[in-house]
């Protein structure tokens, strides 16, 4: 099996789309993470949720994850507000995180590979038209498991 | 040979400051190149007290290191700068008071670029809560680690330098250079509002943010913060023992860092991760590299140049030490200044008979050197390491934002220093 044949349609963002509806996208439809494309459609990231959470913390809670506790409550719960009125290029990291990318004749091992060589647990897949598609590990190992 | 020393000298140092090499390569190259031409040997190198790699300036500096690997576990710095925050009641002038002197204290004690590390956070957090900007509170926070740095020996590297090689203790900084810091802290606090005009308002609602923060959460683990006071206290405490003792700072500084390790359980990977290691090789470089200088004569021959300039009179020499290092250090960074003069300033203070007036000269230069420091974004490390936390997090400083302030304080500081030591050393000395 090869990595287009696994490989699913995944929600795209743009980088000068709404963070916050970025996000909320993500959280509605409970996606394991976002794809981020430039204006011409092309994929720039892949962001787990995991990293779209990390979008949140306050930049001065990364660096000193003491502060984390520091916020009240209230602060706290009004987390998101601060992604309100700001693109997702705005608020992604610098430099962009690399792409976790598999070539769609890659197999399933290949796959496999990337993601735990770079801790992704979603990788896309690249052909020559350009992104044919976004697998989770959760994919992954549902087609792994499956009796052949 | 001494040309060639002075030659690669000179292109090292022309590297170093431009920056277009990063520092540490030039000085490991720097330093290959007068062994491989064996201006110096291993026994230069690693053995003479005149042209070798000065160990007690690395193991403090090691030891320290170690140590404040272990307190930035703690939470205890940004523990007070936050409840000195909700003390200023959130006003922005008196939160930048509090903070300004809550690390120009902690950089007294402990390295700058550290001090600069943990405070810029918690700053960032408190300013973000105000909702006002947070640029003037990180300029002046670094310029008062500047300026407490200078009171102690461990207080920034050109100290524990210039204490190594003039064989000056702990106490003798603390006795000669703590007055003048706080001269210069008080000159400074008290510029603040017309430094930074017009920075300080905030919007009475926001206040409450402030009031609502809890400094108790910063701290994880009160036993760690109780045994990392106990070891720091302790540690001081030798250090102004030092010549009572017999025991090198270096010495203390390693017992303090192996005694911390132990008893507070951190990981390796915690306490180690403050240890620049890329500080250590860059001062190993540059010592070579001083050495070459000193061995060939060079160094004896620039003294001696001095001294002319001068014509042997020691109230200009200091005067001329004090202004020049302070320029000079504010152009370049003041490590491999200071790294490069101490060997001068020793040369010509072996000319002159009054112990008092050498040690001002000695003085002059710690003085020159660390609040020069202050001038320009690149004249101290701290100043870099700040620009680059404050970009980082969207706050951009451009050089001459930076300057515009920094050139004020270096001048204002450096203004109150000289009547210091003109007074003290020459009048009353």
């Amino acid at each position: 099996m090869r990595a287009e044949q696994i490989a699913e349609t995944f929600p795209a963002v743009a980088l000068d789309s709404n963070a916050l509806d970025a996000v909320r996208l993500l959280a509605t439809h409970r996606l394991p993470g976002l794809v981020v494309t430039d204006t011409a459609g092309m994929p720039v990231t892949i962001l787990p949720a995991s990293q779209v959470v990390r979008l949140l913390v306050p930049p001065y809670v990364l660096d000193d994850p003491s502060l984390a506790g520091v916020l009240s409550e209230s602060m706290a719960d009004r987390v998101a507000d601060k992604l309100g009125g700001k693109t997702v290029a705005q608020v992604l990291p610098k430099p962009l995180p690399d792409m976790s990318t598999v070539k769609a004749d890659d197999t399933i091992v290949e796959v496999a590979a990337m993601m735990a060589r770079n801790r992704s647990p979603l990788v896309a897949v690249i052909s020559a038209e350009g992104l044919v598609g976004v697998i989770t590990a959760t994919r992954l190992l549902e087609v792994t498991l499956a009796p052949h | 040979m001494a040309i060639v020393a002075l030659t690669v000298f000179i292109a090292a140092y022309t590297l170093i400051a431009t920056e277009r090499i990063h520092k540490v390569k030039v000085a490991l190259g720097g330093a290959a190149v007068v062994l491989a031409l064996g201006i110096v040997d291993s026994h230069d190198v690693f053995y003479s007290p005149e042209t070798g790699i000065d160990w007690d300036v690395i193991f403090l500096l090691l030891g320290t290191m170690i140590i404040v690997g272990v307190l930035r576990q703690t939470g205890g710095f940004e523990y007070a700068a936050i409840w000195a925050a909700k003390r200023a009641r959130g006003s922005p002038l008196r939160v930048m008071v509090l903070l300004v002197l809550i690390t120009a204290t902690a950089s007294a004690i402990l390295p700058n670029v550290t001090i600069v590390l943990l405070m810029a956070p918690v700053t960032l957090l408190v300013c973000d809560r105000l909702d006002i900007n947070p640029i003037p509170f990180l300029i002046a926070e670094v310029l008062a680690s500047n300026i407490g740095g200078v009171s102690t020996l461990i207080g920034d590297p050109p100290n524990i330098i210039i204490g190594s090689r003039a064989n000056l203790s702990f106490n003798d900084f603390l006795i000669h250079l703590a007055p003048v810091a706080i001269i210069a802290m008080v000159a400074f606090v008290a510029t603040l509002p017309l430094l930074f005009r017009g920075m300080f308002g905030v919007h009475a609602d926001r206040v409450a943010e402030v009031m609502s923060l809890n400094e108790r959460e910063a701290i994880h683990d009160m036993r760690l913060l109780i045994k990392s006071g106990v070891v720091l206290v302790g540690v001081l405490a030798a250090l102004v023992a030092t010549s009572a003792i017999h025991v090198e700072p270096s010495i203390v500084a390693l017992i303090g860092a192996g005694v911390l390790v132990t008893i507070s359980g951190v990981e390796s990977v915690h306490y180690l991760a403050s240890v620049e290691w890329e500080t250590l090789l860059f001062f190993a470089g540059l010592f070579i590299l001083v050495g070459s200088l000193v061995k060939t004569g060079m160094i004896a021959d620039l003294a001696r140049l001095a001294g002319g300039v001068t014509g042997g009179n020691p109230l200009l020499a200091t005067m001329l030490i004090l202004v020049v290092s302070a320029v000079l250090s504010g152009i370049i960074d003041n490590i491999p200044y200071v790294a490069t003069m101490t060997p001068v300033v020793a040369d010509l203070a072996s000319t002159i008979p009054n112990p008092g007036h050498v040690q001002a000269m000695w003085w002059a230069l710690a003085i020159g050197a660390g609040f020069g420091g202050n001038m320009t974004a690149v004249g101290a490390s701290a100043n870099v390491v700040m620009v680059g936390i404050a970009g980082r997090e969207g706050y951009p400083i451009g050089f001459w934002q930076f300057t515009r302030k920094g050139a004020v304080v270096t001048a204002l500081t450096v203004a109150v220093s000289a009547p210091y030591l003109w007074v003290r050393y020459f009048v009353f000395g």
